[in-house]
C-alpha cells in the first residue's frame, strides 16, 4: 500500500517535473518549423498553409476522436468584456503545452492538454472598436499582441505581466488594433485597422526586446512622384487613401520577404475623388523585413468600390508550374477571384474564379481583374455579386501539399451597391450595399489550374471558418448549421461532425503532446479541445 | 454566467411561454441582447445615437460585412429596440451608462458621438452648440474650408484634419486659431471662447454626420416602367406566380421604391429587405422540406435547420421533427424562392430598374 502510494507519488512527481519546464520560452528553431509539438504563429508556421503533418487523427479514425476538454472565456463585466458576449476569433499559439489566445482586451494562457486556466490578462483600454483580435505573437519568453486602443503590449509568457506597451496608431484617427503580431528575426511585425475616416494604412517592425520602431510602410505613396503615386489624382486622395492591413503576414526565409495583403482604399464606396487603380491598396505586396523595403505587388481589386479588402492570407508553397519548380503565393481573394503569382517576382501564374461574379469585364496583362464601371456602386443601384462580406474574408484558408489543393470556404451572394453622396469629394464610406442572397460552400482549388477539384455545397448560405488540412487526409472546418466538420481532403465528402452550438469563429488548429493529437476550435467564447484519447 | 444573459434568457423563456404578457419592449430587449451579444459586448452598440434608418444600416453591415445572423423576425425588433432605446431624434433617453462596460465614470450622454469607434473620451457633439457653431463657421470659415468642412481650392479638408481629430471642445482648435490663422471678419483672438466650442460642436457634427454616412439611397425610380411591364410578362417569366391586379394589386402603393426593389431581387428575407420593408416571408412561402424515412410515411413542414447529419422541420400540425441524415431518408427541399435566386444572375440592372419603375405604377 505504502509503496503504490510512493509510486504514485513518485509518479506524480514525474508528471510535474515534465510539466514543469512547459511555460519555458518558446525555441527559435520552432519559429517556421512545421507545426507539429508546437503552433508558434497565427497561421502555425510562417508559410499560411495552416496545413499539419500529424497524422494521428486521420480519415479512417476520426469518429473515434473524443472531446478532451472545455474552456470558456469569460470576460467578466469589467473593461473591454462586458456581459454582451464573447467571440475568439484568434487563433491560440501553443508553446510547451501551453495555449495563448486573446479577445480585445483579453488574453489568455490555458493548459493545452486539460483546458485548464494558467493566467488572464486584462488591458485597461481607452476606446476603440472591438470587432475581434486575431490574437498574439510569440519570441522567446515573450508574448505580442495588438489593442483596440492603438496599442502594442509585450506580456511574459509565464505570467501575463506587461512588459511594455507601445502606441501603434492614433485613435483620435479612428485606427485600431486587431491583427496578431508576428515575429520574423528580430521584427514584431504589426498592421492598423479602422476604414472609418479615410486614413492611410500602414505597416510597422518593432524591437522585439524595446518595442521601439524599427520602420513603417505605408501603403499608400505619401508623395507624387513616389513607385504608385500616378494611380492616384492627387495628394490629397493619396495620404487619405486607406489600405489597413489588418491580416497577419507570412514569411520566406530563404528569399528574406515578407507577405503583407491590404485592404479597401478609401472613401470606400464612393471613389469618384480617387479615379485611379489606387496603389498599394487591395494588394499582395512583398517586403523586406529588415528594411520595409517593398520588392514587387500584385493588385487583385485595383480601384475597388465594394469594400473587398485582398487582405486574405498570401498562402507560401512550393509547386511544379509546367514542369518547373516553383516558389509561389496564393490568395483566394474576397473578390471572388482566385490567384497564384511567382513569390520571388510578384509575376501571375493564375488567375481565375472561384465563384462566378459579375462585376470584372476580363482581366489585364499583369493577371489583375478589369473592373466594369457599370457594376460601381450606383445612384440607383448596381446588383453585384460577391456582396460586401466576399467571396471569401478573415478565416484563413488551408493548403495542402499532399494534395496540391488550396482549400477554401467560400460564399456566392449578391447585393445591390448604392452611392449615397453623389457630390466631387464624398468621404468615410459615400455609400453602402443593401440586401442578399447567398449560398456558401467549401472548395478544393487545383493551384496549377485554378479550376475547382471539387466542391462541397453547404445545405444553408453564409458558413465562414478557418480551415485546418493535414496528413491525415482531413480538413477541418465550420458549416453554416454550427457543426464543426471534417470532410477527406481528396473528395470534399464530410466523415464527422460535432455541433458546437455556436459557429466556429476561428481557424482549428492542432498539436502533438505526449503522444496525443490534439484539435483545437473556437465557436463564439468557447474553445473546445479534441483529442485521439485512445491510443 | 452573466447575469445579465440569464436575465435575457429568462426573458426568452417567459416570451416563448406566454407571449401575450410580455410587453413588446421587453421582448424586443431580450432579442438585441441574445443576437447582438452573441458576437459583441452589448455597449459597442449602445455608445452611440443613432436614426431608425441608420441602426438599420448598422444592422444590414453586421450581417453583410461580419457574418452576423439575424434572422427575419428578429430584426425589426431589434431595430425598435435601438431606435425607441439609442434614437437620435431627441425624444429617446440618452445611452445608459456610456461606456460603462470600458472605463467607469463617464456618465450619461445626450450628445452625438461616432459611436464604437474612437477614444472613449471622443468630443460629445451638442447639438444646440453646432447650431451656433454653424453661424460661427458660415461667418469666419466657409469660403475657405467649403459648405461642409471638407475644403477646397483656398482651405484645408477640416474632417481630416488632425487638429480637428485631436480637438475636445476647442482645445486644439483654439489655440491653432489664435496663432493667428486667418479669418474673414474676426482676427482669430477675438473668438470668445463660447464661439471657438461652438465652431468645435459643428465641426465635429460635420465629421459625425460624414462617418455615419447621413446621406441615404437617393432615388431608384430611374426606370423605364413600359420596359418593365414587358419584361414582367416576357425574359422575366414573373407572370408564371405573379399577377398585376392579384397578389402584386397596390404593391406601388405597400412599398418605397428601394423595398420594391430590394423586396423583388431577395423576396425570402434572407437579405436586408431594406428600410421599413423588411419581414418575414409572405405567407405561405415558406422554405418547406419532405422527409421519407425508410420505413413509414413522408413527412412534410416548414424547414428548421438542415445540414450534412440531420434534417428537422415543423410539421403541419406544429410538432417539431428532427431526422438522422441516412443513405436510405430521402429529404426533398422545396424552396419557392428559387427562382428569384436564379434570376439574380440573368437579370440585368437596366431590367431591375425598369420592373422597379412597373411596380411602383400597381398603385
Amino acid at each position: 500500500m505504502k509503496s503504490s502510494r510512493a509510486l504514485a507519488a513518485a509518479v506524480l512527481l514525474t508528471a510535474l517535473c515534465t510539466a514543469l519546464p512547459g511555460q519555458g520560452m518558446l525555441n527559435p528553431a520552432k519559429l517556421g518549423a512545421p507545426p507539429t509539438d508546437t503552433w508558434p504563429t497565427y497561421h502555425g508556421d510562417y508559410s499560411g498553409r495552416r496545413y499539419s503533418t500529424l497524422s494521428k487523427i486521420n480519415a479512417g479514425n476520426i469518429n473515434s476522436l473524443s472531446l478532451a476538454w472545455v474552456y470558456r472565456a469569460s470576460t467578466g463585466p469589467g473593461p473591454g468584456g462586458g456581459f454582451g458576449g464573447v467571440r475568439v476569433s484568434a487563433t491560440p499559439l501553443e508553446i510547451n503545452g501551453v495555449l495563448y489566445f486573446t479577445v480585445p482586451d483579453h488574453v489568455w494562457a490555458i493548459d493545452a492538454r486539460t483546458g485548464r486556466p494558467i493566467w488572464h490578462h486584462q488591458w485597461q483600454p481607452k476606446g476603440g472598436l472591438y470587432i475581434g483580435n486575431r490574437g498574439v505573437g510569440a519570441w522567446g519568453n515573450w508574448l505580442y499582441y495588438e489593442t483596440p486602443d492603438c496599442n502594442l503590449v509585450s506580456l511574459n509568457m509565464k505570467d501575463g505581466s506587461e512588459r511594455w506597451h507601445k502606441s501603434i496608431c492614433d485613435l483620435d484617427l479612428f485606427y485600431y488594433g486587431s491583427v496578431a503580431p508576428v515575429v520574423v528575426k528580430n521584427h514584431v511585425i504589426t498592421g492598423v485597422s479602422g476604414d472609418d475616416l479615410d486614413q492611410p494604412g500602414y505597416i510597422e517592425s518593432h524591437d522585439p526586446e524595446t518595442g521601439d520602431r524599427q520602420w513603417r510602410w505605408y501603403v499608400v505613396p505619401q508623395k507624387m512622384g513616389e513607385v504608385g503615386s500616378d494611380s492616384w489624382p492627387n495628394e490629397e486622395a493619396m495620404k487619405h487613401g486607406g489600405g489597413m492591413t489588418w491580416q497577419p503576414i507570412t514569411y520566406d526565409p530563404e528569399l528574406n520577404l515578407i507577405y503583407v495583403t491590404t485592404g479597401n482604399p478609401q472613401p470606400v464606396i464612393a471613389g469618384k475623388a480617387r479615379a485611379g487603380d489606387n496603389l498599394f491598396t487591395e494588394s499582395i505586396v512583398a517586403l523586406n523585413p529588415d528594411t520595409g523595403k517593398m520588392a514587387w505587388y500584385f493588385q487583385p481589386s485595383p480601384h475597388d468600390t465594394h469594400d473587398w479588402d485582398a487582405t486574405q492570407t498570401p498562402v507560401l508553397f512550393d509547386g511544379e508550374i509546367n514542369g518547373q519548380k516553383r516558389k509561389l503565393v496564393a490568395q483566394a481573394s474576397r473578390n471572388g477571384w482566385f490567384f497564384v503569382l511567382d513569390r520571388a517576382t510578384g509575376k501571375n501564374i493564375v488567375t481565375s474564379e472561384f465563384v462566378k461574379t459579375n462585376w470584372a469585364k476580363g482581366t489585364d496583362a499583369k493577371g489583375q481583374p478589369i473592373p466594369d464601371p457599370a457594376k460601381m456602386p450606383q445612384l440607383d443601384g448596381a446588383l453585384v455579386t460577391p456582396n460586401q462580406g466576399g467571396a471569401a474574408n478573415w478565416p484563413p484558408p488551408s493548403f495542402n501539399p499532399d494534395t496540391g489543393l488550396f482549400y477554401v470556404n467560400a460564399t456566392r451572394a449578391f447585393s445591390v451597391y448604392y452611392i449615397y453622396d453623389p457630390s466631387d469629394k464624398p468621404e468615410g464610406w459615400g455609400g453602402n450595399d443593401r440586401g442578399g442572397w447567398g449560398e456558401g460552400m467549401l472548395e478544393a482549388i487545383d493551384y496549377k489550374t485554378g479550376k475547382i477539384k471539387w466542391s462541397h455545397k453547404w445545405e444553408s448560405g453564409g458558413g465562414r471558418s478557418g480551415l485546418l488540412s493535414t496528413a491525415g487526409k482531413v480538413l477541418f472546418a465550420g458549416d453554416p448549421s454550427n457543426n464543426l466538420v471534417a470532410v477527406h481532403t481528396e473528395t470534399g465528402q464530410p466523415l464527422w461532425h460535432a455541433n458546437l452550438g455556436a459557429p466556429v469563429t476561428n481557424g482549428p488548429m492542432t498539436y502533438e503532446l505526449d503522444g496525443t493529437q490534439y484539435l483545437v476550435v473556437a465557436a463564439g467564447d468557447t474553445l473546445y479541445g479534441f483529442a485521439m484519447l485512445g491510443k | 454566467m452573466p447575469a445579465r444573459a440569464i436575465c435575457a434568457i429568462l426573458a426568452l423563456l417567459t416570451a416563448a411561454s406566454a407571449n401575450a404578457q410580455v410587453p413588446a419592449d421587453a421582448r424586443n430587449k431580450a432579442t438585441f441582447e441574445r443576437v447582438c451579444g452573441t458576437c459583441h459586448p452589448l455597449q459597442i452598440a449602445t455608445a452611440s445615437r443613432r436614426s431608425r434608418a441608420q441602426w438599420q444600416d448598422t444592422l444590414e453591415a453586421m450581417v453583410s460585412k461580419q457574418g452576423a445572423k439575424i434572422a427575419d423576425d428578429e430584426f425589426g425588433p431589434i431595430v425598435d429596440y435601438l431606435t425607441a432605446t439609442y434614437g437620435n431624434d431627441g425624444s429617446a433617453p440618452g445611452p445608459a451608462g456610456r461606456g460603462g462596460g470600458r472605463g467607469a465614470g463617464r456618465g450619461e450622454s445626450r450628445g452625438i458621438t461616432a459611436g464604437g469607434v474612437g477614444a472613449d473620451d471622443k468630443h460629445v457633439v451638442d447639438t444646440a452648440g453646432a447650431d451656433r457653431g454653424r453661424k460661427v463657421y458660415a461667418a469666419e470659415c466657409i469660403n475657405c474650408h467649403g459648405t461642409h468642412a471638407r475644403g477646397g481650392d483656398n482651405g484645408a479638408d477640416l474632417i481630416r484634419s488632425v487638429v480637428v481629430l485631436h480637438d475636445r471642445y476647442g482645445n486644439e482648435i483654439g489655440p491653432f486659431l489664435r496663432k493667428g490663422h486667418p479669418t474673414q471678419t474676426t482676427p482669430p483672438a477675438n473668438l470668445t471662447q463660447a464661439q471657438i466650442a461652438d465652431l468645435s460642436h459643428f465641426v465635429h457634427y460635420e465629421l459625425y454626420l460624414t462617418m455615419r454616412s447621413a446621406l441615404d439611397i437617393q432615388n431608384v425610380l430611374t426606370g423605364d416602367a413600359k420596359a418593365g411591364a414587358a419584361y414582367f410578362r416576357g425574359e422575366g417569366k414573373c407572370t408564371g406566380c405573379h399577377a398585376a391586379n392579384g397578389d402584386l394589386a397596390g404593391v406601388g402603393r405597400r412599398y418605397t421604391p428601394v423595398n420594391l426593389q430590394q423586396r423583388f431581387l431577395f423576396p425570402q428575407g434572407g437579405g436586408r429587405g431594406g428600410r421599413g420593408g423588411r419581414g418575414a416571408p409572405p405567407p405561405g412561402k415558406a422554405v418547406t422540406v419532405t422527409v421519407t424515412p425508410p420505413s413509414g410515411p413522408a413527412v412534410t413542414g416548414v424547414l428548421v435547420e438542415l445540414d450534412d447529419f440531420n434534417v428537422s422541420l415543423r410539421d403541419g400540425s406544429g410538432d417539431y421533427r428532427s431526422f438522422k441524415r441516412t443513405s436510405s431518408l430521402k429529404v426533398v427541399k422545396n424552396d419557392p424562392f428559387v427562382f428569384h435566386q436564379e434570376l439574380l444572375d440573368r437579370i440585368t440592372d437596366k431590367n431591375m430598374h425598369d420592373v422597379v419603375a412597373y411596380l411602383e405604377t400597381l398603385q
